[in-house]
C-alpha cells in the first residue's frame, strides 16, 4: 500500500468528501426519474420475457425470451438491487426503493446480502482475513494465503462459482469454511440457514415450478429457458463483480496495515483496492455501474448513475495523490482476472519462475 | 365470503413468492403508472379533479381517489403523499368537505393555505394542477360530531376551520337538533375561508350561529375573551371544539376552564407534533444504530428520526408526527419517551415509531 503522511491522508480526505458534497447536494429529480426509467424497463423486460417463454418452442423465440429475461435479471440485480440495498435511493422516501426492505430476485437474502456485502466486504475491502468477497473463501488470489494441492484445481472451482453464482452468494454468510475449521458450529447459523431456504426455496419455486407448471405442456421449454436466464445472469454478474477486485494491478492489505486507519487511509484502500473497466453505456448499465467500482467503492451509496460523471473528478483526485487509478478495456481487465486466478493455482516457486515479476502482483 | 378471503390469501402468498415483496400487486406499478395513474397499487391514488381560490393564499383541492379509499367522517383529516424534487413527503390535512360529497360524487376537498416557508403546502399551490396525482392514506382522527347531537361551540382560528367545515355541512343534513355556535376569528375580512358557505348555512340552518370577527382590524388586536364565550347560550352544557394556532387554542383553553368546562367536553385538534410535557425526566442518551454501526450520543432534544438523520442514516420515515408509521424501527435495548403520550417503553426489544421517540439513557435501535 502506498505510503502517505497522516496530511496528506486528511487532504485526500477532504478531496473526495468535496465530491460527495456535490453530488449529495444535487440529488433529486433527475435521479428519481433515471431510476424510475430503469424499474419500468425491468417490469417490461421481465414481463416480455415470462410471456413469450411458452413460445420458445420456436428456437428463435427461445433464444429471444431467454435473453430477455437474462438481461431483465441482471438489470433488477445489478441496477436495481444492489445499488437500492447500498442505499443510493433512500433519500427519495419511497417505501418500494429502500435499502431497509428490498428484497431482490435472486437466492441471496436481502438481510443477509446487507451484512455480508453492505456492511463487511465495502468496511473491509480487500483486507486478507477479513473482506471474505476477496476469493469468496474459495479461491486463493494472493500471496497472503498459503498455497496448498487443492488450489491447483481452483479453476474449475472458479466455472462451478460462476455458474452456480446465485447460490454461491446466497450461501457466503455460511462460512462453510470456517465451520470446517470448527471455529463455528453449524448449529450458530441456523438462523441464517433458516432465511437461505426460505428465500432460496422461493427462487427455485419460482423459475423451475411456478412458471413451468402454468405452462404445462411446454414446461420443459420454460424450464429450460428460465434456468438459461438464470445462468446468463450467474455468468455475467460473477465476471463483472471479479473484475472489481481481482484484476492484476487491484491491491490487497494485511490486517496489521488497517488497524485503526483514518478516513483518508479507507478512502486510499478503496481506491487501490478496486478495478473499473471501460465500455458504451449498455456495458455500465447491464454492471450496475460496478463498471466503476473505484467510485462505488469510494462513494456506495451515491446514485450509480452518476458514477460517469464523476469519474474525471475521482482521477484527477488520484492523479493529484499520485494514486493508480485502475481501469482498462473489459477485455484485459478480466483476462487479467483469469490469469490471477490460473497464477495462483500454482505453487509459488512455479508461478515466480513461469511469469514475469509483474504479473499476479499482490501487494 | 370465507372463500374469497382465503381465496385472495392464497394470491397474496403466491404474489410474495414470484415477486419478493410484501404487496405483490404493487410490482407493476411502475408500469400501471404509465397506463392509468389511478390503477397504482402501492398507495390509494387521488386525482385533482378542481383547484379552487378560497383567499390569496388558500386553496381548496377538489380530489377523486381511486374506488378501493375507505371514506371518512366529518372532522378527520389525512396523510397526502407527494413528490417534490424526487422526494416523497407526506403531509396531513383536514378534509373540509362534507363525507356526503364523497358518497354522492365520489369527491373530496382538501383546503390547504401557504404556509411561510412550507416545502409542501408552497408546492402544492404553485405546481398542482387539474389532472395530477396524490397517494392518499386512510382517514383518521376523533375531532367528531357528537352523537346523539348535544349543543355545540367551535372555536376557529384562520385555516383551522377546514375540519369545521365539514362537520357544519354534514349537520344539517341529519337534522341536527341541538343549537350550534360557531366563533371563527381571522385576521382580515380578506381571510376568510369558506365565507360564502358559512353565511349560506347559517342563512338556511337557524340551528346555527354564526360569528367572525376580524382580529386584525384595528390597531390593537382583538382576540377571544370571556365576553365571546359569555354571548354563547348555555355553554357549560356544550361539547366544545377547538382548531386553529396554538395561541388561539391556548387562550380558549384557559378561558373554557374559568367557564367551568371540563377538559372531558373540549376536544382540540392539531397539525404538528405535539410535544407532550416530558418534565425533567433525564433524557438523552448515545443511540446505537446496529445494523449501520453507527453510534451518536443524543441530548434529548431531538427525536430520534432526526438524530439518525443527523447521523448521515436515511431510515424510512412517513408523517413526522407520530401517525403513519413509515418510521417504525425495533428497538432491541434501552428506553425511550413517546413524545405523543409523554410515555416511557419498556426497556427491552419493542417496535417503536423514531419520529416522535426520544432517547432516556442508551438505547440500541435495528436500523
Amino acid at each position: 500500500m502506498k505510503k502517505m503522511t497522516e496530511a496528506q491522508f486528511s487532504e485526500l480526505e477532504k478531496d473526495l468528501n468535496a465530491i460527495r458534497d456535490e453530488v449529495v447536494a444535487d440529488l433529486g429529480e433527475r435521479d428519481a426519474r433515471y431510476i424510475r426509467r430503469i424499474v419500468r424497463l425491468h417490469r417490461t423486460l421481465e414481463i416480455s420475457g415470462r410471456a413469450m417463454m411458452p413460445f420458445g418452442i420456436i428456437p428463435p423465440v427461445f433464444i429471444a425470451a431467454t435473453a430477455t429475461l437474462g438481461i431483465a435479471k441482471i438489470i433488477e440485480n445489478m441496477e436495481i438491487g444492489h445499488n437500492v440495498m447500498h442505499g443510493q435511493y433512500d433519500w427519495m422516501n419511497d417505501p418500494g426503493l429502500h435499502s431497509q426492505t428490498y428484497e431482490w430476485d435472486t437466492v441471496c437474502d436481502g438481510d443477509s446480502w446487507r451484512r455480508t456485502h453492505n456492511y463487511e466486504h465495502h468496511t473491509y475491502t480487500n483486507i486478507i482475513g477479513k473482506d471474505r468477497d476477496y476469493g469468496y473463501a474459495l479461491l486463493r488470489l494472493s500471496d497472503d494465503e498459503k498455497w496448498q494441492p487443492l488450489h491447483s484445481l481452483q479453476f474449475i472451482n472458479y466455472i462451478l462459482l460462476s455458474v452456480f453464482f446465485q447460490w454461491g452468494v446466497g450461501l457466503h454468510e455460511l462460512e462453510s469454511e470456517r465451520i470446517r475449521r470448527g471455529e463455528i458450529r453449524l448449529r450458530d447459523k441456523l438462523p441464517f440457514l433458516r432465511a437461505f431456504f426460505r428465500k432460496g426455496g422461493r427462487q427455485a419455486f419460482k423459475d423451475y415450478v411456478f412458471f413451468p407448471l402454468v405452462t404445462l405442456p411446454v414446461a420443459p421449454v420454460v424450464l429450460a429457458g428460465n434456468a438459461g436466464a438464470n445462468l446468463i445472469r450467474n455468468l455475467w454478474s460473477s465476471t463483472v463483480i471479479f473484475c472489481g477486485h481481482f484484476t492484476q494491478d487491484a491491491e490487497t492489505f494485511s490486517e496489521a496495515e488497517c488497524e485503526g486507519e483514518s478516513k483518508g487511509h479507507w478512502y486510499l484502500r478503496q481506491l487501490t483496492g478496486s478495478s473499473n473497466f471501460t465500455g458504451g453505456k449498455w456495458v455500465h448499465l447491464l454492471s450496475g455501474h460496478l463498471s466503476y467500482q473505484v467510485e462505488h467503492h469510494v462513494f456506495p451509496d451515491l446514485p450509480a448513475h452518476r458514477y460517469p460523471e464523476i469519474s474525471e473528478k475521482v482521477q484527477s483526485v488520484c492523479r493529484n495523490h499520485d494514486i493508480q487509478y485502475n481501469t482498462g478495456s473489459f477485455a484485459r481487465q478480466y483476462g487479467t482476472v483469469l490469469k490471477r486466478i490460473i497464477a495462483y493455482s500454482l505453487p509459488d516457486r512455479v508461478r515466480s519462475g513461469l511469469l514475469s515479476a509483474h504479473a499476479g502482483q499482490a501487494t | 365470503m370465507l372463500a374469497k378471503h382465503t381465496q385472495s390469501k392464497t394470491l397474496l402468498w403466491l404474489g410474495r413468492q414470484l415477486f419478493n415483496r410484501e404487496n405483490p400487486a404493487a410490482f407493476f406499478d411502475p408500469l400501471l403508472e404509465r397506463l392509468n395513474p389511478m390503477w397504482v397499487q402501492a398507495y390509494t391514488p387521488a386525482r385533482v379533479e378542481q383547484v379552487l381560490e378560497e383567499t390569496s393564499d388558500t386553496k381548496t383541492f377538489v380530489l377523486r381517489p381511486a374506488d378501493r379509499w375507505q371514506g371518512f367522517e366529518a372532522g378527520q383529516h389525512v396523510n397526502i403523499c407527494a413528490e417534490v424534487g424526487g422526494i416523497r413527503r407526506t403531509r396531513t390535512f383536514s378534509l373540509s368537505g362534507s363525507p356526503i360529497l364523497w358518497q354522492e360524487q365520489g369527491l373530496i376537498t382538501l383546503t390547504i393555505k401557504r404556509l411561510a416557508g412550507g416545502l409542501v403546502t408552497n408546492w402544492l399551490h404553485d405546481h398542482l394542477r387539474i389532472g395530477a396525482i396524490l397517494g392518499l392514506g386512510d382517514a383518521f382522527g376523533d375531532f367528531l360530531i357528537p352523537e346523539p347531537a348535544k349543543p355545540v361551540l367551535f372555536i376557529a382560528g384562520g385555516s383551522g376551520i377546514t375540519p369545521i367545515l365539514s362537520q357544519l355541512e354534514t349537520m344539517p343534513a341529519s337534522d341536527y337538533a341541538a343549537p350550534v355556535t360557531l366563533l371563527y376569528f381571522v385576521r382580515t375580512p380578506n381571510d376568510v375561508i369558506g365565507e360564502e358557505k358559512l353565511r349560506a348555512l347559517a342563512a338556511h340552518w337557524s340551528t346555527l350561529t354564526l360569528t367572525i370577527i376580524y382580529t386584525h382590524e384595528r390597531a390593537t388586536p382583538r382576540y377571544l375573551s370571556e365576553q365571546d364565550l359569555e354571548t354563547v347560550p348555555g355553554i357549560k352544557a356544550r361539547e366544545v371544539y377547538l382548531c386553529g394556532p396554538k395561541g388561539l387554542m391556548d387562550l380558549a383553553n384557559d378561558l373554557l376552564h374559568k367557564q367551568g368546562i371540563s377538559e372531558r367536553n373540549i376536544h382540540s385538534t392539531f397539525f404538528s407534533a405535539p410535544q407532550a410535557d416530558l418534565g425533567d425526566q433525564a433524557l438523552g442518551g448515545l443511540v446505537q444504530f446496529a445494523r449501520s454501526d453507527v453510534e451518536v450520543s443524543s441530548e434529548g432534544d431531538a427525536n430520534i428520526l432526526q438524530i439518525a438523520e443527523a447521523a448521515g442514516l436515511s431510515p424510512r420515515y412517513g408523517c413526522r408526527m407520530g401517525i403513519c408509521h413509515q418510521c417504525s424501527c425495533r428497538k432491541t435495548s434501552g428506553t425511550v419517551i413517546n413524545r405523543l403520550t409523554g410515555q416511557t417503553s419498556g426497556a427491552g426489544e419493542e417496535s417503536i415509531q423514531l419520529c416522535v421517540s426520544v432517547p432516556r439513557g442508551p438505547i440500541s435501535i435495528d436500523a
